[in-house]
């Protein structure tokens, strides 16, 4: 795809929003769109709570720091008044180092703009201080405006509070620099702790999140489980609406759900029933329409050159609209949903053998795997013969017919020997053209008899007994294709693949049908139902 | 075909719809056959006690009662062959109209030649050409083939004349296994595979009637897979 910018027709903003809002219902699942929620709402509001309380802690630890060092620097420098007048420098320095939490004391003692000649002499005793450590501003505030003030500055990255104090009555001022690194230290030890309370009350908001997303899908689960069990043909599945009914959000949803199915339901029983009712008004005038021709034809000596060439070609044309009525019904019944497998004790080599001798019009050998001899499987009886008598039929409009027939165990291989059942192949091989690999697939499509259609001019049937027997082996877990002959010579391989299941004993012909579809396709995809040998039944017979 | 069978035989056809019933009937009567029509039910009910009838062929849907209890009315008072006509050959159809007593079902398009091929058979099972065992012992049950009387511990039993066959069928050679197909091929006269419905039902009818406990069969077994057998 171009991207907008490239394309001849750039989507639209509201286009391109829905699109991505498209895209971001396909790459993040509900579930995982309410945890991300849940976690993002949890984590800002730690995150702004850490930060609140940090700040605040900060800023009351500075104040009550600030306050009392103040009062104690203005108590220092009234210590440092009464020494000032009599003092030498050297005493001075004494006093600075002995006062009370000083910290790094200066003392100034005139200000630069005083008389001249008398530069002020600056007394300290921390090494690491000077005068010019302190800002200009605050400096001149003190020592020019005569200001008592209070400052916090860096100075070489370390946090600092200075406290200034004009003497009273003289040109001197005092300051007093105290180190608040202990205090970053505190509130940068705060943080830490808070971004880690924060992380983790994430943490336990995916928690959260994630099993309040599961509360509140598992309903939408439920719908899930239900929609699953419609698809699989359970049509009379519904949510019990009486265990939603209270809750606003979801009672519309469940009551829609059920009258949708219920909808799909009833046109699935309409669509049987109309398949039903055509079958009997379609084959009511065919029966009338063939009795008739019958009778025709009893006196066909009697008619007409010209009139029996008529009743010729509207016999002919009768058998195939008989056969593409049956076969029309044959698959709305599939469509409908109104097929019923009946499944049956088969012999299967015996059946198979009978079943060739039925359908094809000249003898075609069977050649079967001596180890399926006395194998008997559940199967289809009237499903398995039309699907020979499809596979008969097609050799017969596109070869000269059948050549012959084989009956195979399949193991399946390796790999799959967990998954795959064993099955057993009926192949129908003839001498004719073949099939084209790009056909091989098609041809089972309704409606397309493969490029050679019409090649061989009259009676080629309406091409809807591949597809037929493909449907009558999906019916029973079974499946059909075309492939080469496995002789290699010239011709094709119609095979018939059916899963070995095991019989269920049964003399009631009604109770023969106890095996839905979905059953049979279950034991041909877990093998869980291997066919057995008839011992018994050879006991029997013995 | 050349049988003396469709001569003055006279069929019974009960069909609501007078084209179907129309052209039918032209098809059977060039078949050889006597037909007599029904419009519906109860008309082919008092037509049937009127005069005799050697088969009946009804249409499962009718108007009024429906083709299953004219078939079940019928069969309360004759072992008549029945043929029932349904245009679905859904179980359900069939296997009713078979409970119902029907001998043999076909589905429409009817063929009239394959149902002519039906009735002769019918007919001619009805009158056992072979003469085979003139009289058959099994434990409790005895088989007199000839004079169609079956009985069990001295009591006659009545069989329908598809059931008899059916059974003497499998007298015939005790212990071998008949499969359906043999036995619809037999007993019915199918040239057509499969439908193994119409040999099940009937063993289970017979069943009922000769078995003592039909759930637990001794005489009509069933051989999984392959078919049935009379145990000798």
């Amino acid at each position: 795809m171009t991207t907008p910018q490239d394309s001849p027709t750039p989507l639209s903003v509201s286009e391109h929003r829905s699109v991505v809002r498209l895209q971001r219902a396909i790459q993040i699942g509900l579930r995982a769109r309410i945890v991300f929620a849940v976690a993002a709402v949890a984590m800002l509001l730690s995150v702004v709570l850490a930060a609140t309380t940090v700040t605040i802690a900060k800023n009351t630890l500075l104040t009550t720091r600030e306050q009392a060092l103040t009062t104690q620097a203005l108590a220092n420098a009234d210590a440092i008044t009464g020494a000032l007048g009599s003092a030498e420098t050297s005493d001075l320095q004494t006093l600075l180092g002995s006062l009370p939490q000083g910290g790094s004391p200066i003392l100034l003692t005139g200000t630069s703009s005083g008389p001249a000649g008398t530069d002020p002499t600056t007394v300290s005793v921390d090494a690491r201080y000077s005068i010019d450590t302190l800002p200009a501003e605050f400096l001149s505030s003190v020592v020019e405006d005569r200001n008592n003030a209070v400052m916090r500055f860096r100075f070489e990255q370390e946090p600092l509070l200075v406290v200034g104090v004009a003497l009273p009555n003289s040109e001197a001022s005092y300051f007093q620099i105290h180190q608040l690194g202990d205090i970053d230290t505190a509130i940068r030890s705060l943080g830490f702790k808070l971004a880690i309370a924060a992380f983790l009350t994430t943490l336990v908001a995916v928690g959260l999140g994630y099993w309040a997303s599961k509360y509140t899908l598992r309903p939408l689960n439920r719908i899930r489980d239900a929609a699953e069990s419609v698809a699989l043909g359970q049509l009379d599945t519904r949510i019990e609406y009486a265990d939603y009914a209270a809750d606003p959000d979801l009672a519309p949803l469940v009551a829609n759900f059920n009258d949708m199915v219920s909808a799909l339901q009833e046109r699935i029983n309409r669509d049987a029933r109309f398949a039903s009712d055509v079958s009997h008004e379609l084959r009511s005038p065919l029966t009338t329409l063939n009795a008739s021709i019958e009778v025709l034809e009893n006196a066909r000596d009697l008619l007409p050159e010209r009139s029996q060439q008529a009743l010729d070609l509207l016999s002919l044309d009768m058998g195939r609209f008989t056969q593409l009525v049956e076969d029309l019904l044959e698959i709305s019944r599939f469509d409908a949903g109104a097929v019923r497998l009946e499944l049956d004790a088969v012999a299967l080599v015996p059946t198979v053998e009978a079943a060739v001798r039925m359908v094809a019009n000249a003898s075609v050998p069977v050649e079967a795997d001596p180890a399926l001899t006395d194998v008997v499987i559940a199967c289809d009886k009237r499903r398995l013969m039309r699907i020979l008598a499809n596979f008969f039929d097609n050799a017969r409009k596109y070869a000269d017919g059948a050549t012959s027939v084989t009956v195979e165990l399949h193991e399946p291989d390796h790999l799959g020997i967990i998954l795959a059942a064993r099955t057993v192949r009926i192949s129908v091989e003839d001498n004719g053209p073949g099939v084209p690999e790009a056909e091989r697939e098609k041809i089972f499509d309704r409606f397309n008899r493969g490029d050679q259609g019409g090649s061989r001019g009259i009676d080629l049937g309406v091409g809807l007994g591949l597809a037929l027997a493909a449907e009558h082996a999906r019916l029973q877990g079974g499946s059909v294709w075309v492939e080469e002959r496995h002789d290699g010579a010239q011709g094709s391989r119609f095979v018939l693949e059916l899963p070995m299941i095991e019989p269920i004993e049964a003399d009631d012909p009604e109770d023969l049908a106890a095996v839905t579809p979905e059953e049979a396709e279950t034991f041909a995809l877990t093998g869980q139902m291997p066919a057995i040998r008839l011992d018994e039944a050879s006991d029997q017979n013995s | 075909m050349g049988e003396t069978i469709g001569v003055g035989t006279k069929i019974l056809y009960v069909e609501d719809d007078h084209r179907i019933r129309g052209s039918v009937k032209l098809a059977l009567e060039d078949e050889g056959w006597q037909v007599d029509e029904s419009e519906t039910g109860e008309d082919a009910i008092l037509s049937f006690g009127r005069s005799p009838t050697d088969v009946v062929l009804i249409d499962i849907m009718l108007p009024g009662i429906d083709g299953f209890e004219v078939c079940r009315t019928i069969r309360r008072h004759s072992d008549v062959p029945i043929i029932m006509v349904t245009a679905r050959a859904d179980t359900h159809d069939v296997v009713a109209g078979l409970e119902a007593g029907a001998d043999d079902y076909m589905t429409k398009p009817l063929q009239p030649k394959e149902l002519s091929a039906r009735i002769r058979a019918m007919l001619r099972r009805a009158r056992p050409a072979q003469p085979g065992n003139p009289h058959l012992q099994f434990g409790d049950l005895e088989i007199i083939p000839q004079e169609g009387v079956v009985s069990r511990d001295g009591v006659q039993i009545h069989l329908t004349k598809t059931e008899f066959r059916l059974l003497v069928e499998l007298a015939n050679t005790p212990g071998k296994v008949f499969s359906r197909e043999d036995l619809l091929e037999k007993v019915w006269g199918h040239g057509v595979f499969g439908d193994g419905r119409l040999v099940d039902v009937h063993v289970r009818r017979l069943r009922t009637k000769v078995e003592q406990d039909p759930a637990n069969p001794r005489h009509v077994m069933t051989v999984r897979g392959l078919g049935y057998k009379l145990q000798p």
